[in-house]
């Protein structure tokens, strides 16, 4: 299957969350792009199936005593786009620095 | 199910929430609700945002939470729209509607072109059922077989529907030609009016080629676009079996079956109706 071809800030995005970057506000923060371009682009991303969603445990927000959060992670073939957009934009992979935990 | 939080957001972004959840598809909205409180929240708490930029990023969040809504709303009419007969109607009334918009403004108001509008359409008028003729005994070589057409309320909708169609491309194709002709007007007076036919010729010809071509691209039953097509057959073996190309209707209405080139053993496309098992296999839940 071919890799879908990605906008730039799609391709930030993509990055972002294949670096670690798991949540929406995160992943605002870390790429400075607007909210307005980052949520709209989580959803194309999920519906193509280059990302998917899973909500934080219950437990474990309670735990945090914070709300749960919808967390995205990259799937193989989100993996697989990611290593294209950064051989295609290699400015990328100094753009964004990798989370730490 | 609600999920209360930790300490309540903030009046105005209750309020917004309350207000842009409406734009959210009803199966989807708790589920949005749910991401956005969490979403302010952290944004309200989280510890590296500094409190001179919670002004800035409330505002940024506001506005992300109203396009991610109103992302949600368009990708569902797209799903639901999507090839439909009604998105070609309203598509095509909608350039109708840009034309005269154009037209009005090349020409300067509504009585200038009403009367140059009604002094071309007596042209037209002429030229327009030669087109059709042309077009019609054109298209006739290319039909679909007529096996199993289904029930008569069908085909109705079908000639309705194509009919309607085939007006409004002429309309479309009529305004476009004056649209397009206008600086022919001021350049070459003389032979502007003959443009203006000649435009109206090359337009309607493609206008209606393009009308019987998406005509049989559609579902004999629910006149949708028909989807994924796949080829069958080799090419290379072209004068000893059947090669062409399958598509099928979204909604497992049926199948058509486009030859590549006409043989004896198969001149036309075919339609087939109704494959069984495919509603189990389209509709898993029904």
């Amino acid at each position: 299957m071919s890799t879908p071809r990605l906008s730039h800030s799609a391709a930030l995005i993509l990055k972002a969350l294949s670096l670690g970057y798991c949540f929406g506000f995160d992943v605002m923060e870390v790429t400075g792009l607007p909210s307005g371009t980052v949520y709209p682009a989580l959803r194309r991303l999920e519906r193509d199936a280059l990302v998917e969603s899973k909500w934080e445990s219950e437990q474990d927000a309670a735990d945090g005593q914070r709300p749960a959060r919808r967390y995205y992670q990259v799937t193989r073939a989100g993996k697989a786009a990611a290593l294209a957009v950064t051989e295609r934009y290699p400015l990328l992979a100094r753009l964004l620095p990798e989370k730490h935990s | 199910m609600s999920h209360p939080l930790p300490s309540p957001l903030s009046l105005f972004d209750r309020t917004l929430l309350r207000f842009v959840q409406n734009l959210v598809p009803a199966s989807e909205r708790a589920e949005w609700l749910r991401a956005w409180q969490a979403e302010l929240w952290h944004m309200h708490h989280c510890g590296r945002t500094r409190r001179a930029g919670i002004f800035r990023l409330s505002i940024d969040l506001s506005i992300g939470l109203v396009l991610d809504a109103l992302w949600l709303r368009t990708d569902r009419w797209r799903l639901r729209f999507s090839g439909t007969p009604i998105l070609c109607i309203a598509s095509l009334l909608g350039l109708c509607l840009f034309s005269t918009l154009f037209a009005l403004v090349l020409y300067a108001g509504g009585h200038v072109l009403g009367l140059h509008l009604g002094k071309q359409a007596e042209h037209c008028l002429f030229a327009a059922p030669l087109i059709i003729f042309v077009s019609v005994a054109r298209a006739s070589s290319n039909h679909v077989e007529p096996i199993s057409t289904g029930k008569r309320i069908h085909w109705l909708n079908r000639q309705f529907f194509f009919a309607l169609k085939t007006l409004l491309v002429l309309l479309l194709t009529f305004l476009l030609s004056v649209d397009v002709s206008r600086p022919g007007y001021t350049l070459m007076p003389n032979f502007a009016d003959l443009f203006q036919i000649l435009f109206f010729v090359i337009f309607t010809l493609l206008g209606l080629r393009w009308s019987f071509h998406d005509q049989q691209q559609r579902c004999k039953h629910c006149l949708r676009s028909l989807a994924t097509p796949a080829r069958v057959g080799p090419p290379s073996y072209n004068l000893l079996e059947w090669n062409g190309t399958e598509q099928i209707c979204k909604e497992g209405h049926g199948l058509l079956s486009v030859p590549e080139m006409e043989t004896s053993w198969r001149q036309s496309s075919q339609w087939i109706d109704h494959i069984p098992g495919w509603d189990r296999a389209l509709h898993p839940a029904h």
